[in-house]
């Protein structure tokens, strides 16, 4: 008779193993780039040569100097900066107006607000500058913060409506009938528990609106020039290893804010 | 501290979702300080009809008055009801001290008045000691305690229990049936109960009014409802019952005698005004019968298929010589033992006011 309680099941196993060596792949393909990029960051010679033939610090001391890579980060930073907040605003309101309204509408509302996630970026990028130029405007930096708000609020809304679905909304009821108003239960109560939601909406709509090309492509001029832009046109053109030491940058200073999304938001769990 | 409660009447509201009419033309009248059981299968309308009440929904038709006066234009935040949930509704993220405190800040209450009466209404449902927990932290009778002191705190006019106990394990049940049976009656606040559990309603309501299809079937008080269930539906849905096919014969000032459909003759106390020729189903409790070992008259014969000795009490599943089952359920005095499978018995009924008829429609 066979061991009931351990039973060799090859064929559970092999799945096991599959899906173990994808992981590993995945995260092989994942990871790479960015850890050989952080090492050629800190190479002592001018060239981008992977791996580095001694190293140095000298490339983030460059970056000190590098005035027009410090203006475009600032821009992105600004950009970013004013994306979130609209984006949160905006998408909060968005998530609860599509919650609360049940059918037909409520689905088309949602595939709405969602379609910039699946549209190609660039297209909207494109329509987005024919557009300004038929109204008779010149690409400018609010401008340029809405045309990311508008491929960046999805996530707000996205994340929003996945915390306002685990609110019970016999919470609203009883802070009601309680004798609360409207804006008090939706402010003492609704906001207060969907907050993480939101959080990590922004969070996602920060990085998003921070690295993107497509739109920043149409509609940033000289004056606002991003990063991304700025560093892809340094790699095009001089081969700048400042691009490298940036991009260190970018990725610790990333690392540490998903460290501190994780912690106060839980931002993977939000995800889900 | 037993103030006289509030008046509630429901003056012919009827509820349509769409094309479909969940509530149908209720009209209740609950006196101050009552409590009342609105009591049905889930679907019947009940649920709904709490929330009208509540001021969650607008009826379609009819209105709500308390003491009188129409409530219908006042939201459920003006409305003065208060609202046991069925899982509480506690606030997560706030404690058991900021619950409570919840409505008494809502209703601007004096800065210096809440903390005392957040204190006095913990103390009265013997959560003073958890005042700092949260809600996850604590048990589902606890909860509910918690959940009582908050909706009792801004003195509601009316208490709406949803199915109170529905999430309770079945020892504290009882323990918080006692519990907010107590309150209620100290506050002497008019409560009205929705629930599916029969039993529930049986041993907490003064008046229970079953619901059947958006419609209420009947208002009583529960002995009535369990003893002369005034339609099929209540007799069935409250308590168990064996149900019997016959025909009217006769009826007089002693009640009615019914024809069974295998011959045996039956008296009823209350013919309900059918006329003989009628076709009736006669409805008898399982301990409205009785068992004997002889024929005697209007006894049917029968061989008990199954046994359960409940303690105080032995079920008997029995099975006539038609192939009907019969359920009877007899008192254990000391001298008698347990009848044994497969004896035959002799069954009738252990008296006419036992027996309820109703037509089939």
């Amino acid at each position: 008779m066979p061991d009931p309680v351990r039973v060799r099941d090859w064929n559970a196993a092999s799945l096991t193993i599959a899906f173990g060596i994808a992981t590993v792949l995945a995260a092989i393909v994942l990871i790479a780039p960015s850890i050989v990029i952080l090492i050629t960051s800190f190479t002592d010679s001018a060239s981008l040569k992977f791996p580095p033939s001694g190293y140095s610090l000298r490339w983030y001391r460059a970056l000190a100097d590098a005035d027009q890579m410090q203006t475009a980060a600032l821009n992105s930073l600004i950009v970013a900066i004013w994306t979130t907040a609209l984006s949160v605003v905006l998408g909060t309101g968005a998530a609860v107006a599509v919650s609360r309204s049940r059918g037909w509408k409520a689905r088309l509302l949602d595939g709405l607000f969602m379609s910039p996630l699946l549209l190609p970026a660039l297209a909207f990028g494109f329509a987005a500058l024919i557009f300004i130029y038929r109204i008779g405007l010149r690409p400018n930096l609010p401008l340029l913060v809405l045309g990311h708000v508008i491929v960046c609020v999805p996530f707000v809304i996205r994340t929003t409506l996945a915390a306002l679905a685990q609110l019970d909304p016999a919470l609203a009821d009883a802070s009601l009938s309680l004798g609360a108003t409207h804006a008090e239960t939706f402010r003492r109560i609704t906001l207060p528990l969907i907050g993480r939601g939101i959080g990590a909406g922004g969070f996602l709509a920060f990085m998003a609106s921070f690295d993107n090309v497509p739109v920043s492509l149409f509609l940033a001029d000289e004056r606002t020039e991003v990063l991304p832009i700025h560093l892809w046109q340094q790699i095009e053109t001089n081969l700048d290893v400042r691009t490298a030491a940036a991009s260190g940058v970018i990725i610790v200073a990333t690392l540490i804010l998903m460290a501190l999304a994780e912690r106060f938001a839980g931002l993977t769990s939000q995800m889900r | 501290m037993a103030a006289a409660g509030h008046d509630v009447q429901i003056d012919h509201v009827s509820h349509r979702f769409a094309d479909y009419v969940a509530v149908d033309d209720v009209s209740l009248t609950i006196d101050g300080g009552g409590l009342v059981a609105l009591l049905g299968p889930s679907g019947c309308g009940k649920s709904t009809l709490l929330r009208i009440i509540a001021g969650f929904i607008a009826q379609s038709s009819g209105r709500i008055l308390f003491d009188g006066a129409p409530v219908d234009h006042l939201p459920a935040n003006r409305r003065g009801v208060g609202i046991v949930f069925q899982n509480y509704a506690l606030f997560p993220h706030m404690t058991v001290r900021d619950n409570v405190a919840y409505g008494l800040r809502a209703q601007k209450w004096e800065r210096d008045d809440i903390g005392p009466r957040v204190e006095e209404m913990l103390r009265r449902v013997h959560m003073a000691q958890f005042a700092d927990r949260f809600p996850k932290q604590l048990s589902g009778g606890q909860q509910q305690r918690v959940a009582l002191a908050r909706c009792l705190a801004t003195d509601p006019k009316v208490l709406l229990l949803d199915e109170p106990f529905a999430a309770l394990d079945k020892n504290l049940r009882f323990d918080m049936q006692v519990e907010v049976k107590r309150l209620q009656h100290e506050y002497g606040i008019t409560t009205i109960m929705v629930t599916h559990d029969q039993e529930e309603a049986l041993a907490m309501a003064d008046r229970i009014a079953v619901m059947s299809r958006g419609r209420l079937e009947q208002v009583a008080s529960p002995t009535e409802i369990y003893d002369r269930p005034a339609t099929l539906f209540v007799n069935q849905f409250v308590g168990s019952t064996n149900l019997l096919r016959g025909e009217l014969l006769a009826q007089d000032s002693n009640g009615a005698l019914v024809r069974l459909d295998d011959g045996t003759a039956l008296r009823a106390a209350d013919s309900k005004g059918l006329m003989p020729g009628a076709k009736v189903v006669v409805a008898v409790r399982p301990e409205g019968l009785v068992l004997s070992d002889n024929a005697v008259e209007g006894a049917r014969p029968g061989r008990i298929k199954t046994v359960m000795p409940l303690g105080p009490q032995v079920a008997y599943d029995i099975e006539t010589e038609d192939g009907a089952a019969l359920k009877a359920v007899v008192a254990r005095s000391g001298a008698s033992g347990l009848r044994e499978a497969d004896s035959i018995v002799h069954v009738a009924p252990v008296s006419p006011a036992a027996c309820n008829i109703f037509a089939i429609e």
